[in-house]
């Protein structure tokens, strides 16, 4: 019986002038947004390989000069896009993509791609990601809410219940045909974009990539499940098509364009994010007052003093290591803690806004749905965390090796020194630091950190198959 | 006829509560979009203020040094120097007086003032750094701060004025229309209302007139009432020429929403159907058309990439050390008048420092150039195609209308250029001159402010997309105000 129903209602729709167009501008939409994507991606990839090498290049070939100075000079980490970046770019034109390693500074990442675009990319991106989550939902209310109030307009519901139909066979047959419907628009599209990811090269440098495609699919089918059920459900309970389809398009555009912003700004008033100059500000007078009201010149000097007890030494002369080069690594380090915590605020408060969008999200699915997208896309906020410490690390790393180096081939200068007295490193010295390189977040914390929106998106699908359950059963003969 | 028609049609709606829950809906968005658009711009200013402050507090240090400094020297008589040495030790003339360290070591933050409207519409300032350290480095460091921000956020966008009349406004105006004659002929009233002495036309136009008159009553007197909490300057002029063409663009807006209804109407077939239709067509013009334009417009004329602008910028700037002292001769080949006396060429850092920054803002200016150049293609790009959607065309009116546009920012943009030049100038020709500042050169600093656009600069990006719209909407309007005079009643 339930194929019976099943074949009727995807006879119909398919047979609807709807189904074509709805179905046509799907298929473009999807398809342009997939090349589109996968061209922006792989010039990026190329660009960003480029980068780094070049980078690295110069790095080494940067002249002779002292060991600090090659400090100054520093190095770049170029952000790489994300293995499905060309699926949903998520926040990379909202990133920097390039930071600067240098002596002294922590720096942000610079370069935002959405700096060098119109105003008008601000409607959003044509993504892939962007069309599933919001024209596969408008697709389905189109396709399904009709479902039974449209039978019921047309006197068929009654007809249909005098055949000893059970509501429970006339619910899931219509799901069944229904979603049998919007499945031949979508996975044809899907499968072409597997066929492109299979070109992609991008598979090398990221984990699991089957991982993300299976748990990229569960989601958005998830997703897909629950739009069909709320459809079904909305459209037993009303009496006119109309008012099933006012209900469900006012639910989508609550849901995907309208909660985002709300959500998005509650977030910034319950962990409101510094404004740049303030929190600037405040970072430099951290710094020059150190990390616990002792300024770093005055703990230096108490530190010069145990370094002096520790030799057994009364002046910088018979220390067996270069002073300046120690003195330039402690100054260095007595600011770590206090970048650790300004860009560290930062960074929690970002957090704790997601985790507010993301619990936003039980009163729209957009919300936890768009959050596992990006982050399995390698496109959102964890990786780009992920992609600021390592090069955090890095930095640290590439000051702490030159200022020791400094420290143990300049001790003869102890005694002489002077502005014009220094010694001079090459290219074998520089190249004791090791290109960056980035290790993209493994997946096992990315998905425990998402664990509650798969829950979400979970309990919406247990919600909607509920409700429609329960209206789908108030259907009797006499009501009808 | 029309009037009583009118009066009747408002008692019915009154009594529709669909329609008060879309009032109370559109208010509460309207309150928090103005809530979280005034937030948004107080952000920007509470930075600047920190950011200003700060930096000014470092030269006012500065200065209380060479004060000291000036005093000592009165008293113990001697020569006013200038510290040679770029940190200068205890007893010697203070930091404060090197010109090139004070320019170099302390930025001064140059402000793009909001406009009284911008919280009405955040438009892009949300991405654009609204202050910017201006020192002795180059041109790329200072252009190259981002405002902080949750990238998701400035992925969604905001949550302002302009996303309400934009998205949501259309949504409910559509809500309130996409029914008018089909529910009617649904219901089999509309042949007993054409009975009387009234024509399809009248009625049409009395439907939309109590309708409209009620949403645009709502969504004006509720802008007036944003604009006074969280607008800014009211008592200027400006603000209220700008709130006025707030005003005609959303009335052009919103026509063109209901005319579309109407259309629909006139030419659909049962209300369910036109639904389907103006969601379908709001989905394309709201969302799809800006996507689309957007992409086509980044895929012609993509931005160079800054990853090669950094390494090519970074080529310039090794280079220039190699041959720091090419350089430096080329520097003061430029200048001969600051070749200090006695030696020919100082090799003190700042000196270097300041002939690399100069040979790597030579070797980048080009390259840099050519993402405005691309961003401005673009815009051209955006600006021609806008006529495919009135999103678009209402996008840029509002921005233009709140000056959180793409080119009020390039117009501020230029005049940093500039004043950094001016900076430049003022402190590296103290700087070479050896020139020791005193305390009250402090006060002869280079001054920055901002000079607002022409007025007709802005009505000139202005007046395209609000004709734009007029057009757009008599277009809509006309076909079934034609149409109309030979509708058929009777159910086809």
């Amino acid at each position: 019986m339930i194929t019976a129903i099943a074949r009727k209602e995807f006879a119909e729709i398919v047979r609807d002038g709807r189904f074509k167009w709805t179905a046509a501008i799907m298929v473009l939409l999807l398809l342009t947004a997939m090349m589109a994507g996968y061209q922006k991606y792989s010039t990026a990839v190329r660009i960003q390989q480029a980068a780094q090498a070049g980078t690295n290049e110069q790095w080494l070939d940067q002249g002779d000069k002292n060991p600090h100075s090659a400090v100054h000079y520093g190095n770049y980490a170029f952000k790489p896009a994300g293995p499905l970046s060309y699926f949903d770019s998520g926040i990379s034109n909202y990133t920097g993509t390039a930071v600067f390693l240098e002596g002294h500074r922590q720096n942000f990442s610079t370069g935002r791609p959405a700096s060098d675009q119109s105003a008008i990319a601000r409607f959003g991106d044509l993504s892939g990601a962007n069309i599933l989550q919001l024209l596969l939902p408008l697709l389905i209310i189109f396709l399904g809410f009709t479902a039974f109030s449209g039978e019921r307009e047309s006197g068929t519901l009654r007809q249909v219940m005098s055949m000893g139909v059970t509501n429970r066979q006339l619910l899931w047959g219509k799901a069944l045909g229904v979603g049998f419907a919007v499945t031949i628009v979508v996975v044809p599209c899907i499968l072409i974009g597997t066929g492109v990811l299979a070109l992609a090269e991008s598979t090398d440098h990221a984990e699991g990539m089957f991982m993300r495609v299976s748990a990229l699919t569960i989601a958005y089918v998830m997703y897909a499940g629950i739009f069909l059920f709320l459809t079904l459900a909305v459209s037993a309970h009303t009496t006119h098509a109309r008012t099933t389809l006012m209900i469900l398009i006012g639910f989508w555009a609550f849901t995907g364009f309208l909660m985002p912003k709300a959500a998005s700004e509650i977030s910034k008033f319950t962990h409101p994010t510094p404004a740049f100059g303030k929190w600037m500000a405040d970072m430099k007078a951290h710094q020059r007052r150190g990390i616990d009201g002792t300024p770093p010149f005055v703990k230096f000097a108490a530190y010069t003093k145990e370094l002096f007890k520790e030799y057994g030494v009364n002046s910088v002369g018979e220390l067996p290591m270069y002073f300046v080069a120690v003195r330039l690594q402690k100054l260095e380090e007595y600011d770590y803690p206090v970048f650790d915590q300004h860009f560290g605020y930062i960074r929690d408060t970002y957090t704790k806004q997601r985790k507010v969008q993301d619990t936003i999200g039980i009163v729209a699915p957009t919300l936890p749905l768009r959050s596992i997208s990006m982050a399995l896309s390698g496109t959102d906020m964890i990786n780009h965390v992920k992609f600021m410490t390592d090069a955090e690390t890095y930095r640290r790393n590439m000051v702490l090796k030159m200022n020791d180096y400094l420290s143990k081939a300049s001790v003869h200068l102890n005694e002489t020194f002077a502005a014009d007295n220094y010694m001079v490193a090459d290219e074998e010295v520089f190249a004791i630091i090791p290109p960056f390189e980035y290790e993209p977040p493994r997946l096992a914390p990315m998905f425990a950190a998402h664990s509650s929106n798969f829950a979400m998106l979970f309990f919406w699908l247990l919600l909607s198959i509920g409700m429609a359950m329960v209206t789908s059963n108030r259907i009797s003969m006499e009501r009808n | 006829m029309l009037k009583l028609i009118i009066s009747h049609e408002a008692r019915q709606i009154a009594r529709t509560s669909a329609l008060w829950s879309i009032l109370v809906l559109l208010v509460g968005a309207i309150i928090f979009a103005a809530w979280s658009g005034g937030r948004s711009i107080e952000r920007q200013v509470v930075g600047a203020q920190a950011a200003t402050e700060y930096e000014d507090g470092l030269r006012h240090h500065l200065r209380e040094g060479t004060k000291k400094y000036a005093a000592k020297v009165e008293a113990e008589g001697g020569e006013y120097q200038f510290a040679m040495v770029r940190h200068a030790p205890g007893s010697g003339p203070p930091q404060g007086t090197n010109a090139g360290a004070v320019g170099a070591e302390t930025s001064k933050f140059v402000t793009l003032p909001p406009t009284g409207l911008a919280a009405l519409s955040v438009g892009q300032s949300d991405i654009q750094l609204n202050y910017l350290p201006v020192s002795l480095a180059t041109t790329l460091d200072v252009t190259k701060w981002l405002e902080l921000e949750n990238p998701v956020s400035l992925a969604v966008g905001s949550f302002d004025i302009a996303f309400v009349v934009i998205f949501l406004l259309p949504i409910f105006i559509l809500a309130m229309s996409y029914d008018l004659l089909s529910s009617e002929k649904e219901r089999g009233t509309l042949a007993m209302i054409l009975a009387h002495p009234i024509s399809v036309r009248e009625l049409m136009a009395s439907k939309i007139i109590s309708r409209a008159a009620v949403m645009l009553a709502v969504v004006l007197s509720f802008g007036v009432i944003a604009l006074l909490t969280v607008g800014t300057g009211l008592d200027t002029a400006d603000t209220w020429i700008r709130f006025s063409l707030w005003i005609v663009a959303t009335l052009l807006y919103s026509a063109f929403w209901f005319a579309l209804a109407v259309l629909v109407n006139v030419y659909g077939k049962n209300s369910a159907s036109n639904g389907t239709v103006l969601a379908g067509i709001w989905l394309i013009l709201v969302v799809i058309v800006p996507q689309m334009v957007s992409m086509l417009a980044t895929t012609i004329y993509p931005a160079p990439s800054r990853m090669e602008l950094t390494i090519a910028a970074r080529q310039a700037q090794t280079e220039a050390e190699k041959n720091a002292m090419a350089k430096l001769d080329e520097y003061y080949y430029d200048h001969l008048e600051f070749v200090p006396e006695g030696d020919k060429k100082a090799m003190d850092f700042l000196t270097l420092a300041q002939a690399n920054a100069n040979s790597i803002e030579k070797a980048v200016r080009p390259l840099y150039d050519n993402f405005q150049d691309q961003l401005n293609k673009q815009e051209e790009l955006v600006t021609r195609f806008q006529y495919l959607s009135p999103a678009i065309m209402m996008q840029l009116a509002l921005n233009e209308v709140s000056g959180t546009s793409a080119d009020r920012y390039e117009h501020f943009l230029h005049q940093v250029y500039a004043f950094h030049v001016e900076w430049r100038a003022y402190f590296s020709t103290k700087f070479l001159q050896r020139y020791p500042l005193k305390p009250e050169d402090y006060d002869a600093f280079p001054e920055f402010e901002y000079q607002e656009e022409a007025f007709a600069a802005v009505m000139n990006r202005l007046v395209p997309s609000l004709l734009g719209m007029l057009i757009l909407f008599l277009g809509v309007v006309l076909v079934p105000f034609i149409a109309l005079r030979n509708y058929q009643v009777a159910a086809r």
